[in-house]
C-alpha cells in the first residue's frame, strides 16, 4: 500500500521478539561491571541478516525492519560491534566487525572478543579490514584497541549505497540511546522525592522531558522517511540520510547530557547508568562521520 | 511502510501543480484591513470553483474528502507554487469553526453556515482569550443570561485575530454563573453585526492590525446559535482537538523548508563555514519536521496531545529559521520585508494557540503522564 507509516504486524513481531531477546541477553544493568560482551544471542536471533534475501540466507526483511531492531540495540546499549557487524555484512556476508574511528593515520576501535575484522569510519569513508592492535589504549567509553599504522592489505571499502544504510542504522542506534536515557530520566524523576513530592512534578524537569521527546519524535520520523527512501533507492534517499546524520547525534548526546542532570549527585556517579548512554552517544557520533547536508538537492525546493 | 506515489498521485500532484501555478495570485497579500479579507475570500473563491476547497472536509459537506496523503500532496505543492500562506482571514473558518459545526452543529447551522464558508463568503474570527483568561481558557469570565429564546452576553473577549472584518464568531461564555471552571461555559455563533458589539484592533509588533478587543453590551444572541448543549461548550472547543492534524497548519509546517532553500540560496555561504553548518542544520531541522508532518498525517497518534509534539517544533524552527536570517543576511534583511516582517511576526509561533510553556506541560503530563501541575 502506498503512503503508510503505521509499523506493519511483521515489525511488531520482530520488536517483540527482539524486545525478550535484548531483555534476556543484554539488560543494560550488565555493562555496569565491564565484563566481555558477546554477540551470540544477536547472532542467534538472525540480528544481523534481517535484510539479507532469504535466498541469500537472510530472513528477507527490510532496511525498514532493520533500522526499527537497531533502535531497540540502542536503547539496550548492545554492543558497538553488533552495528559495525550489521552494516558490515554488506562488504562480506560472513563478517563480524569491531567498530572503529581513524584519528589522524591510526585507527581505534572497541575490541570485541569473538571478532577478527574492525569496520573503521575514514573520513567520509568506511574501512572493512583486519583487527590486529599494535597496543591499547584508554579513552571514553571503555579500552580501546589501536593500530598505529592501517592495515593496507586485504582492507575494503563501503559502497555509496552501505555509506547510506550506515548512516540509518547508525541513526537508529542513537536513536535508541535517547529513548533509553529520557526514558531511564523519567523513571529516576517519577521516583525520586524531594520538598515533599517528585521531582518529575517540577517544570524544570518537565520541560526538559519534553524537549527531550520532542527530539526523540523528529529523529525517529525522519529515521523511517530516511529508511523507506533509502530502501527504495529514492534520488531523496541521499538529502534524507544527511538530515538524519546531521540531526540523530545532536539530540542523543543532549538527550543523554539532560539525563545525567536529572539524576542530581548520582547521575555524576558510575554506579547510575546515566553515564553509559551519554558515552555511547559520543562513540556512535564518532563512527557516524560527517554528513554533507548542504550538497543534496532539497525534496521540497520552491519552483 | 512506504511512501511511493502510485500514477494516480503522481497525476494527482501535477493536476494540483499546474492549477495553482496557473491559478496563484501574481501579488502578494496585504497584511490587514478589508483589503486583506478580499485578497483572501477571492482566492478562497477561486480554489472553491476549481474544486480545491475544504479538502480535509467531509463530501456531503461540499469538501473534497481528500484522504491525508493526497492533502500532503497538495500542500508540498501549495507551497513549492508559493501560493498565498494558508494563514489567512479564512483561516479560523475553515479549520476551526467549519470542523466544529461539522461535529457539533445542528443540521440548520450547518446548512446555513458551511457553504458560505467554503465559498468564501463569510469570514469567522474566534473569541474565547480575555483579559484575565489566557493560558487559564477555563478563567474566562464573558457572561451569557438565558432570557426567554436568547442569550444575553456582556463582558470582553480579547486577541481576536481578524474580528475586525469578520462576519462571526466563535464564541466562549460562562452561562450559567454556579458551575466551576469548565462547567457551564457555552459555544455560541456570534455574528459580528449585533447592536452592542464594539470591536477595537490591536497592532501587532510587525506594525500589522491583526486581532482585537471585542467588547459585549447586552448583545442579545437567539438560543438557537448555541453549538452543542447549552453548558457544554467546554466540550465543543475540545471537538477540533482530532481534526486539527488535518487542517491546513500541515501547509504551514512543510512551507519552513522552501523558507530554508530560499535563506540557503540568498546567503550562500561558503563551503566548511559557521554560517553553513548552521544553514544545515535548519536545513535538517525542517528536513524533519516535514518527516514529522507526513507522520502526523498518515499515522493515527497515540494520544489526543502527540499534536503538541509537532506544533511545538514548529513554532521553534520557524523562529530559529527567522532568527538565522536576521543573523546571515545582516542589514539587507531589515530592508526585505520577506525576512524582516516574518521574523516579527515568527514571535506569535511561541504564543498563539496555547505558549510553549503550556505546550510542554501538555507533553510531560499528558504524553509522558509526569505528575500535573497544581491547578487553580
Ligand atoms: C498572534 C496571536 C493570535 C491570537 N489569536 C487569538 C484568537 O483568534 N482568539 C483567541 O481567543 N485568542 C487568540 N490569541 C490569544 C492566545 O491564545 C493567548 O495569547 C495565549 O493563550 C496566551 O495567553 P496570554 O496571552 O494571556 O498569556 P499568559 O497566559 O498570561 O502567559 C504569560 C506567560 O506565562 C507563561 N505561563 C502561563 N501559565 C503557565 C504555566 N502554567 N506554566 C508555565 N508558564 C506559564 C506563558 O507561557 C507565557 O510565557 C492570540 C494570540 C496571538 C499572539
Amino acid at each position: 500500500m502506498s503512503f503508510d507509516l503505521t509499523p506493519s504486524d511483521d515489525l511488531r513481531q520482530i520488536l517483540d521478539a527482539a524486545q525478550t531477546m535484548l531483555d534476556t541477553h543484554y539488560p543494560v544493568a550488565r555493562l555496569r561491571d565491564g565484563s566481555d560482551d558477546s554477540l551470540a544471542a544477536l547472532d542467534e536471533f538472525g540480528a544481523f541478516d534481517l535484510a539479507r534475501p532469504d535466498t541469500e540466507g537472510g530472513a528477507g526483511f527490510t532496511l525498514v525492519e532493520e533500522a526499527h531492531l537497531h533502535v531497540a540495540l540502542g536503547r539496550h546499549l548492545a554492543p558497538p560491534a553488533a552495528l559495525a557487524t550489521a552494516i558490515a555484512r554488506r562488504i562480506d556476508p560472513t563478517a563480524t566487525a569491531a567498530l572503529g574511528f581513524s584519528q589522524e593515520d591510526a585507527w581505534l576501535w572497541l575490541p570485541q572478543p569473538d571478532t577478527a575484522q574492525a569496520l573503521i569510519r575514514v573520513g567520509n569513508g568506511l574501512t572493512l579490514a583486519p583487527a590486529k592492535a599494535t597496543e591499547t589504549t584508554p579513552a571514553l567509553g571503555g579500552t580501546y584497541a589501536f593500530a598505529k599504522a592501517p592495515p593496507s592489505q586485504n582492507a575494503r571499502r563501503a559502497d555509496a549505497a552501505t555509506h547510506l544504510v550506515a548512516q540509518v542504522l547508525t541513526s537508529a542506534q542513537l536513536l535508541g540511546v535517547a529513548i533509553g536515557a529520557r526514558d531511564l530520566a523519567l523513571a529516576y524523576a517519577r521516583d525520586r522525592e524531594q520538598f515533599g513530592r517528585p521531582i518529575a512534578s517540577f517544570q524544570a524537569i518537565k520541560h526538559r522531558a519534553a524537549d527531550m521527546s520532542i527530539g526523540i519524535e523528529k529523529v525517529s520520523a525522519l529515521l523511517d522517511m530516511a529508511a523507506i527512501a533509502t530502501r527504495d533507492a529514492s534520488p531523496d534517499a541521499g538529502f534524507l540520510c544527511s538530515a538524519l546524520a546531521r540531526l540523530a547525534p545532536r539530540t542523543t548526546v543532549e538527550t543523554a547530557r539532560g539525563a545525567i542532570q536529572i539524576h542530581g549527585g548520582i547521575g555524576f556517579s558510575a554506579e547510575a547508568d546515566a553515564h553509559l548512554f551519554l558515552k555511547r552517544a559520543h562513540i556512535l557520533r564518532a563512527f557516524l562521520g560527517p554528513d554533507d547536508m548542504l550538497e543534496h538537492k532539497a525534496p521540497l525546493a520552491p519552483y | 511502510m512506504d511512501l511511493t506515489a502510485t500514477q494516480q498521485d503522481e497525476a494527482f500532484r501535477a493536476r494540483a501543480r499546474d492549477w495553482l501555478c496557473a491559478n496563484r495570485p501574481a501579488e502578494p497579500a496585504p497584511y490587514d484591513g478589508p483589503v486583506s479579507r478580499t485578497y483572501a475570500t477571492d482566492w478562497l473563491a477561486r480554489c472553491h470553483k476549481g474544486g480545491w476547497s475544504g479538502l480535509a472536509w467531509p463530501e456531503a459537506y461540499g469538501g473534497q474528502g481528500l484522504p491525508p496523503a493526497r492533502l500532503m500532496l497538495w500542500y508540498e505543492e501549495y507551497v513549492r507554487a508559493r501560493a498565498p500562506s494558508t494563514l489567512d482571514c479564512t483561516f479560523v473558518a475553515l479549520n476551526h469553526a467549519g470542523p466544529t459545526l461539522i461535529a457539533r452543529g445542528t443540521d440548520a447551522q450547518k446548512a446555513f453556515h458551511l457553504p458560505r464558508i467554503l465559498g468564501g463568503r463569510s469570514i469567522w474570527c474566534q473569541g474565547f482569550s480575555e483579559p484575565g483568561a489566557g493560558s487559564d481558557l477555563a478563567a474566562l469570565r464573558a457572561t451569557g443570561r438565558v432570557e426567554g429564546d436568547e442569550l444575553v452576553v456582556n463582558g470582553q473577549k480579547i486577541w481576536s485575530s481578524y474580528a475586525d472584518i469578520a462576519d462571526y464568531q466563535e464564541l466562549l461564555i460562562r452561562t450559567d454563573p454556579g458551575a466551576s471552571r469548565h462547567h457551564g461555559l457555552s459555544w455560541v455563533i456570534c455574528d459580528m453585526s449585533l447592536p452592542g458589539i464594539t470591536v477595537r484592533p490591536i497592532k501587532n509588533i510587525a506594525g500589522v492590525t491583526h486581532f482585537a478587543e471585542v467588547f459585549y453590551d447586552n448583545v442579545r444572541i437567539p438560543l438557537t446559535e448555541v453549538v452543542g448543549d447549552l453548558n457544554d461548550g467546554w466540550s465543543v472547543a475540545m471537538t477540533t482537538l482530532a481534526f486539527e492534524r488535518r487542517t491546513a497548519a500541515l501547509a504551514l509546517q512543510v512551507e519552513l523548508s522552501v523558507k530554508v532553500e530560499d535563506l540557503i540560496r540568498l546567503a550562500d555561504a561558503p563551503a566548511g563555514s559557521a554560517t553553513s553548518a548552521r544553514l544545515s542544520d535548519l536545513r535538517a531541522e525542517a528536513a524533519a519536521l516535514r518527516a514529522m508532518t507526513w507522520r502526523t498525517a498518515l499515522r493515527e497518534p497515540d494520544t489526543p496531545f502527540d499534536g503538541s509534539l509537532v506544533r511545538l517544533a514548529f513554532a521553534e524552527l520557524a523562529q530559529e529559521i527567522h532568527r538565522a536570517a536576521m543573523d546571515i543576511l545582516g542589514p539587507a534583511a531589515l530592508a526585505d520585508p520577506r525576512w524582516s516582517h516574518d521574523y516579527l511576526e515568527s514571535f506569535s509561533e511561541t504564543i498563539a494557540g496555547g505558549t510553549a510553556e503550556i505546550q510542554r506541560n501538555i507533553i510531560a503530563e499528558r504524553i509522558l503522564a509526569m505528575p500535573r501541575e497544581p491547578r487553580a
